[in-house]
């Protein structure tokens, strides 16, 4: 192996720890609003700043191996895609940390009937998966699973839009715990940008393996 | 469309028995810095003087196939003439010891007999040493031999000598693998200069060379064109995964 | 260990310093004769010297004076036109090895210049004296020139290919590539840059000819008249000396000393002037 493809696969690892890390997080704060544990809550909060840091060293590596090997081609897209990666990877970690912040100044735990109505549950579940699913597309350079991301995130999208409708609903028919209905639209929302981090994602490993640039084109292009 | 400048059609060369260069078919347009490269011994060079029909010195050299220059097929005009429209440049500078700086600009005309008045010589010097950018450097010295002229300089005083002779191609082998690298950064400059007059080929086995300087770049391996495409995309985006091999150094 | 190393370098020092001295005295021994030759030459010469000396003809035995006209004259004479035969015949062979230093040919011409070099000057007198004095019917300084010539080829055609062969290809290849034709190349950029190195081998030849007594000596034959017929024998340097020195007149032996120091004068002259020349003409690529 020469140097720079032992620097590259350095990167990748680094890149695929920090990626289960950021899944870390959000099962950490799913599990932390399912069962009200401001505690592991808290714990979400402090790990925010590891992930901080690995997004640094990653930024670090790309920039020492652009200058030292100045590579082309799929190394070339390789670094250029992880850049993108690694800033998409620390804003949904973002976004976990955001969510545990929510449990954290609620005063009560969750409704489960709630939550399960609106589909939060669903969203959620789906988006860890599909967090999860491009990890291992960018792990075996799977540009097909990858592509399977598009139509998921339209699912999510999806539910985005009737959340507010059940919301509203919830609200007209005289529901006690307002704060609660708007906190869990706020983390809806904030799953709803789960699934477009989920989608960045798949466009740059699309993108490094294929050369395929799919960023603002039609799904029809795909 | 835009007639090309050369055209190579199925051409094959040999040295002897062994076959250097297999099948290659090439259009190229004018104003362009066409860069040729591969690993050693895939068959650039001798590819780059068939060109101009210096291969054919070699004893025991042989070629098969069209090479059109402007639509004519350089087997069938006389090498002198063709040398006069493909100019060289080679790998280590070589200025003729003999004469001074002046009269080796004019080399080409002065060992051919051609005859010039002295105000075409004076013109010609100062055209060709100016787009060499020389002139400044030796204009005060274009009586004296060149021996004094630092590597970088030889090798553009050589550049001057070729394009003196107005040529439609300036082939170029491996210009810079002689010279320091500020000097190569002299000349990889001078080819942007020069692309808006000539058409330049350049032979370079430093692949960065050719990602810096070229429009398009033709990957040679074992006497096969791989692959030539617009530089952008050789460095972005090979179609061919021996190209990207190459490039990405995953093999010399 | 560190004693021992320092007694140890301090041996190959005393060695080397020793084998130093070895070289340097073999070196002097060579020089010694040589040099020995020189100063005699020059003491017994230099009292022949004078303006008479070099435009009267030998006088007849017992008569005072009398100089080496008709010998200087004809050496010279000789000489360049050994020259202008050797020059044309020597550079044309030494361009052919050059530019094929491989193949049969080539391989042939070398061994023929290699034996040239070994026969001795006497049978090359021989072989002219056959070719041409015979047929000609009388000696002549043409037929002496001819066989000075041959002795000259080997040595012109060495020195020639030698600085021919390291004409770069480089240089060549630029030339080719300008358009220059095969033909031009070598008139007008390989011969010109060589120039230096193929005159001082026409020089060395020189100068490695013009003693030669045993061609000349029944081929120009001698002349005791001033002449500048080559067709009829011509006298020479090397003739005047071998005669002179060997007959029993002091001042024929007084005229052969002079003559002996106007031929070393020359070959210093020459190998001076080859050495100025290379100095200043040479080209480095």
């Amino acid at each position: 192996m020469t140097a720079l493809e032992h620097a590259l696969k350095e990167l990748k690892d680094d890149v695929i720890l920090m990626w289960i890390m950021v899944e870390a997080q959000l099962q950490a704060a799913h599990k932390a609003m399912l069962e009200y544990d401001q505690h592991l809550a808290r714990e979400v909060m402090q790990k925010e700043k590891r992930i901080n840091a690995y997004e640094l060293k990653i930024d670090e590596q790309c920039e020492d191996i652009l200058a030292r090997y100045q590579p082309v081609a799929v190394d070339l897209r390789f670094l250029l895609a992880v850049l993108k990666i690694n800033a998409n990877l620390e804003r949904t970690a973002d976004i976990a940390d955001g969510i545990a912040r929510y449990v954290i100044d609620a005063p009560e735990g969750f409704d489960h009937d709630l939550l399960q109505s609106t589909h939060l549950l669903d969203m959620y579940t789906e988006g860890m998966t599909m967090l999860s699913d491009t990890r291992i597309a960018f792990e075996r350079e799977d540009t097909a699973l990858a592509r399977s991301i598009f139509q998921r995130d339209e699912i999510i999208d999806t539910y985005n839009l009737q959340a507010l409708d059940i919301v509203t609903e919830h609200l007209q028919q005289g529901s006690a715990h307002i704060r609660q209905e708007l906190l869990v639209l706020s983390i809806i929302r904030k799953l709803e940008r789960v699934g477009d981090q989920a989608k960045n994602l798949a466009e740059e490993i699309i993108f490094y393996v294929e050369a395929k640039v799919l960023k603002h084109h039609s799904r029809k292009e795909l | 469309m835009e007639r090309p400048i050369l055209e190579v059609k199925h051409f094959h060369a040999w040295f002897g028995d062994h076959e250097v260069v297999k099948d290659v078919n090439l259009t190229l347009y004018r104003n362009k810095v066409i860069a040729v490269m591969g690993p050693s011994g895939c068959g650039k060079t001798t590819f780059l003087r068939c060109i101009n029909r210096m291969h054919e010195l070699t004893p025991g050299a042989r070629t098969e196939g069209e090479i059109l220059l402007e639509g004519e097929n350089i087997y069938e005009m006389s090498p002198i003439v063709l040398r006069l429209r493909v100019g060289m440049v080679f790998q280590r500078p070589n200025p003729f010891p003999h004469l001074t700086i002046y009269e080796n600009v004019l080399a080409g005309y002065l060992l051919n007999n051609i005859p010039l008045s002295r105000t075409e010589k004076d013109a010609i010097v100062e055209d060709s040493l100016r787009k060499a950018a020389l002139w400044n450097e030796v204009k005060d010295n274009l009586k004296k031999k060149g021996n004094f002229l630092s590597g970088g300089q030889q090798q553009r005083l050589c550049i001057a000598r070729a394009i003196a002779m107005k040529p439609d191609i300036l082939l170029l082998d491996e210009p810079t693998s002689a010279l320091d690298p500020i000097s190569t950064a002299g000349i990889e400059e001078l080819t942007q200069e020069l692309k808006k007059n000539y058409t330049l080929i350049l032979v370079t086995h430093n692949m960065q060379q050719a990602a810096r300087v070229s429009d398009e770049t033709a990957f040679f391996y074992m006497g096969e064109l791989v692959e030539f495409a617009p530089t952008r995309q050789i460095f972005t985006a090979p179609r061919d995964q021996r190209t990207q091999n190459y490039i990405t150094g995953r093999f010399s | 260990m560190l004693v021992h190393s320092f007694k140890h370098i301090r041996h190959r020092q005393i060695r080397s310093t020793l084998i130093r001295v070895v070289i340097v005295c073999f070196t002097l021994l060579t020089l010694l004769p040589l040099l020995y030759i020189l100063a005699y030459i020059i003491r017994r010469g230099i009292g022949a010297i004078n303006w008479s000396f070099f435009v009267e003809l030998p006088k007849p035995v017992g008569e005072r004076g009398g100089g080496i006209a008709n010998a200087l004259t004809g050496s010279v004479l000789i000489v360049a036109l050994a020259t202008l035969m050797a020059v044309p015949v020597g550079l044309s062979s030494a361009l052919y090895l050059s530019e094929h230093s491989r193949g049969k040919l080539a391989g042939f011409i070398r061994l023929c210049i290699e034996v040239l070099t070994g026969i001795p000057s006497i049978v090359v007198g021989i072989v002219a004296y056959y070719w041409l004095v015979r047929p000609m019917n009388s000696f002549s300084a043409f037929s002496g020139s001819v066989a000075l010539a041959i002795m000259m080829l080997p040595i012109m055609i060495r020195s020639a290919e030698e600085t021919l062969k390291r004409f770069p290809v480089h240089l060549r290849e630029a030339s080719l590539a300008l358009g220059v034709p095969y033909y031009k190349t070598i008139l007008k950029v390989l011969l010109p840059c060589s120039l230096s190195g193929v005159l001082s081998g026409i020089m060395l030849s020189i100068a490695r000819v013009i003693g030669e007594t045993a061609p000349l000596l029944f081929t120009a034959f001698g002349n005791p008249y001033l002449s500048f017929n080559i067709f009829h024998p011509m006298h020479s340097l090397p003739l005047l000396i071998y005669n002179y020195a060997i007959s029993p007149y002091d001042s024929w032996h007084q005229l052969a000393w002079g003559a002996a120091w106007v031929l070393l004068m020359w070959i210093l002259l020459l190998n001076v002037l080859t050495r100025i020349m290379i100095r200043k003409w040479s080209v480095r690529y």
